[in-house]
């Protein structure tokens, strides 16, 4: 019997013989499922691939006793995942992860799989986001520890989770908090150290290279500050990283060292009826993977680190056709890039209730401003040199600005005003070739009848020269009371130059949620390209299909 | 760019079908679960989260004796938004007339965590906000998608709700209602 075997047998065990102890613990079980039904279609073309039915399902359990918890999560893919996740996730179910843990005032210990975030997470971070198919847990131990209530001490080593495998990389990490908070200020500091142990002698290196000249060792540092009284507030997080080879569409050059870091700072000011902050970010060859040969996958798999775009995260259908990613990687094909440099603001204000421009209940605006750019240097393609610039903004890779307004006009109606205007450099985000400047207008209407019926309505437009060129789309909500929920949408490529491709993309549905139960169900076409949740982004292909998901807990 | 690493060309094509290993491994589970919600009890997790002034928050102690809303919501979730600037209008009356009390756990990562604190504020919202940034809070309780609300009473969970509709803020103020007495 395996390890990975042992230990569900043995939550179980503990789990039941705890019903005949006076103290029977806590429970908590959630279950997710999302399916997908795929159908042959004009528009996204024939379902070519084995399997119409694919389904992913998750099945999580935590067990709590005095200062113990015993949790696993078990998932299963049948018979297939869904499209575009990836193909580690290739067993009908099984056990995913599993975990003990201890926790006291002064301890906290966990074995088995685990998730952490050091700082900001642009050093170290692990977490799950199911509809991305993201799950990083690191499988190995972790223990934190509180000497005093303003010290955090935590070490841990790890293995990350691929599939229902593990990564060959190996993740060791050392993370200290100082908290020197006085009664009206905070003052907080932090150090973290990451290393990324993955041996050479496990990688397939460039055609010409046999030397090995790079260390199986991988060092990451960094220091924090947060800093806040009355008003305002700032942050300060720098990182360097040791160096490591070059990696590009999968190759590892092992002769091309470089070192990486990242700089990023944020500050603020708020009270009441106003906030603004500005966030500034810097980051050089920041592309950091458990197994150098997974850089940059599609499924996301073994990230060490979390490098979102900080641009605002858009809801609406159209403002997603153009969405930023970050750029950390360093390469020189088939682009030469260093990193990314860029800030973003944003502004929150309220105009008072009674003034002219406020009216009865007063007006919420939203300002977002975000400019991004490639890290200047001076290289050598052939020679694969480089030698970046501190301070220097290179090739424009995105600009965003958008304004929303927001007006209640009486106890029944309200509405959201919405503009964006965007620059988006598609040559260098997605490495394929463009510039598209965009607008977009959207118009958000909601409604209040009465026994809790009510009317969501949302049109949208988006004007651009370039690429599929003008788009509109339109979604209406109806709710029947806070359970039932149905909806129709379509977005519309009416401004296509081929008029074969001018296609509609609708979707039509319901869901009914009750407590602790969702269960949502549509059918509709899905727009190819990327799909984005907090910053990190998944390739999701066009197709027309059913859709079913189910989430519950007990 | 996103593509296709050759590392992956490796791994394809290897599913596994279903086998009696397989079938084991089901039933296992299945047992499982029927014995886990056998005895589940809905109560909160004993987690510290950091506020909006860097404090830290006990959740344990913070249900202590009373019946308080948790609502779980992010800074790019338009519902959420919605439904937090629906209570937000009526927040002063429901304290005073309904001892209502309204704790917004954010879920915001730091992609978008330093947007927290000015939009709280700069949306005039009174509410106490927590920041669950790698989203520990959030998985205990098996929540997939915000917004989600619950009522939590002693630190027992007697109600909860996924998702919000324009309105369905009357109904929680309804429950807690019902619940606080």
């Amino acid at each position: 019997m395996k390890f990975n075997q042992i230990l569900p047998l043995l939550i179980v065990f503990i789990s039941f013989s705890s019903i005949f102890a006076q103290d029977t613990g806590k429970v908590n079980v959630g279950f997710e499922s999302n399916s997908q039904y795929y159908v042959d279609d004009a528009v996204t073309g024939d379902f070519t691939e084995e399997d119409n039915f694919r389904s992913n399902n998750y099945l999580k359990a935590d067990y709590t006793i005095n200062k113990f918890t015993f949790g696993l999560q078990a998932e299963g893919f049948a018979p297939q995942a869904i499209l575009n996740y990836s193909p580690n996730l290739d067993k009908d179910v099984a056990v995913a992860t599993y975990f003990a843990n201890y926790k006291s005032k002064k301890i906290d210990a966990t074995l088995g799989y685990f998730y952490e975030q050091f700082g900001s997470g642009l050093i170290l971070r692990s977490w799950e986001d199911r509809q991305l198919g993201i799950n990083n847990a690191l499988r190995g131990a972790k223990i934190s520890y509180y000497p005093t209530n303003k010290l955090k001490i935590t070490a841990l080593y790890g293995k990350h989770r691929v599939g229902f495998k593990v990564s060959e990389g190996e993740i060791f990490g050392f993370d200290t908090n100082y908290d020197a908070s006085s009664e009206n200020n905070t003052l907080q500091f932090g150090l973290s150290y990451v290393g990324r142990y993955h041996n050479t002698k496990d990688v397939y290196l460039a055609d010409a290279l046999t030397d090995k000249r790079f260390e199986n060792l991988t060092n990451a540092f960094s220091g924090r500050i947060n800093y806040a009284k009355n008003n305002i507030y700032a942050n300060i997080e720098g990182i360097w990283k040791s160096k490591d080879a070059v990696v590009e569409l999968g190759t590892v050059y092992s002769d091309k060292l470089f070192y990486g870091n990242a700089l990023l700072l944020e500050m603020g000011y708020s009270k009441k009826g106003i906030g603004f902050t500005t966030t500034m970010r810097r980051i050089e060859n920041m592309n950091f993977y458990s197994d150098r040969q997974t850089q940059g996958n599609t499924f996301n798999e073994q990230i060490v680190n979390f490098v979102p775009a900080l641009t605002r995260q858009q809801d609406y259908s159209l403002a997603n056709i153009y969405v930023y990613q970050a750029q950390p990687k360093l390469s020189f094909n088939p682009l030469v890039k260093a990193g990314e440099i860029g800030l973003q603001w944003d502004l929150y204000y309220k105009l008072k209730k009674g003034t002219k421009l406020g009216g009865k209940y007063g007006t919420k605006i939203a300002l977002n401003f975000s400019n991004w750019y490639g890290l200047d240097s001076d290289y050598n393609r052939d020679f694969k040199r480089m030698h970046t610039k501190f301070f220097a903004f290179g090739e424009r890779y995105f600009t965003d600005i958008t304004l929303e307004v927001r007006k209640k006009l009486n106890k029944k109606n309200k509405m959201i005003f919405s503009y964006i205007n965007s620059y988006y450099n598609k040559t260098y985000v997605e490495e394929t070739h463009g510039i598209i400047k965009s607008n977009i207008l959207a118009v958000e209407w909601s409604h209040k009848f009465e026994n809790k019926k009510s009317l969501r309505a949302e049109a949208q437009h988006l004007w651009t020269k370039e690429d599929k060129k003008n788009w509109m789309a339109a979604t209406t909500e109806f709710n029947f009371n806070s359970h039932i929920s149905m909806f129709v949408g379509d977005m519309y490529n009416y401004g296509n130059d081929d008029t074969d491709k001018r296609s509609h993309y609708y979707n039509v549905g319901g869901s009914y949620a009750k407590n602790k139960t969702r269960i949502a169900l549509s059918y509709g076409r899905q727009r190819g390209g990327l799909l984005c949740v907090g910053g990190v982004c998944r390739v999701v292909s066009p197709a027309t299909g059913f859709s079913m998901s189910i989430n519950t807990a007990f | 760019m996103l593509y296709l690493p050759q590392y992956y060309l490796f791994n394809r094509n290897k599913k596994y079908k279903t086998n009696t290993i397989m079938r084991k491994n089901a039933l296992f589970l299945f047992v499982l679960f029927v014995g886990f919600t056998a005895f589940a009890q809905k109560t909160i997790p004993n987690l510290t989260l950091k506020n909006l002034q860097g404090k830290s928050v006990s959740l344990t102690e913070l249900s202590k004796d009373k019946t308080l809303v948790f609502s779980f919501w992010a800074t790019w979730c338009g519902p959420c938004v919605n439904e937090l600037d629906a209570i937000a209008e009526q927040y002063e009356d429901l304290q005073d007339e309904k001892g209502f009390e309204l704790i917004a756990v954010s879920v915001d990562d730091s992609r978008t965590k330093a947007r927290v604190k000015p939009l709280v504020n700069g949306k005039d919202w009174d509410y106490q906000v927590l920041l669950d940034t790698n989203q520990e809070f959030k998985r205990k309780m098996n929540i997939s998608t915000v917004p989600f609300v619950m009522i939590v009473k002693n630190g027992k969970i007697v109600y909860s709700h996924s998702g919000y509709t324009p309105g369905s803020e009357e109904e929680l103020v309804e429950k807690f209602v019902e619940f606080k007495k």
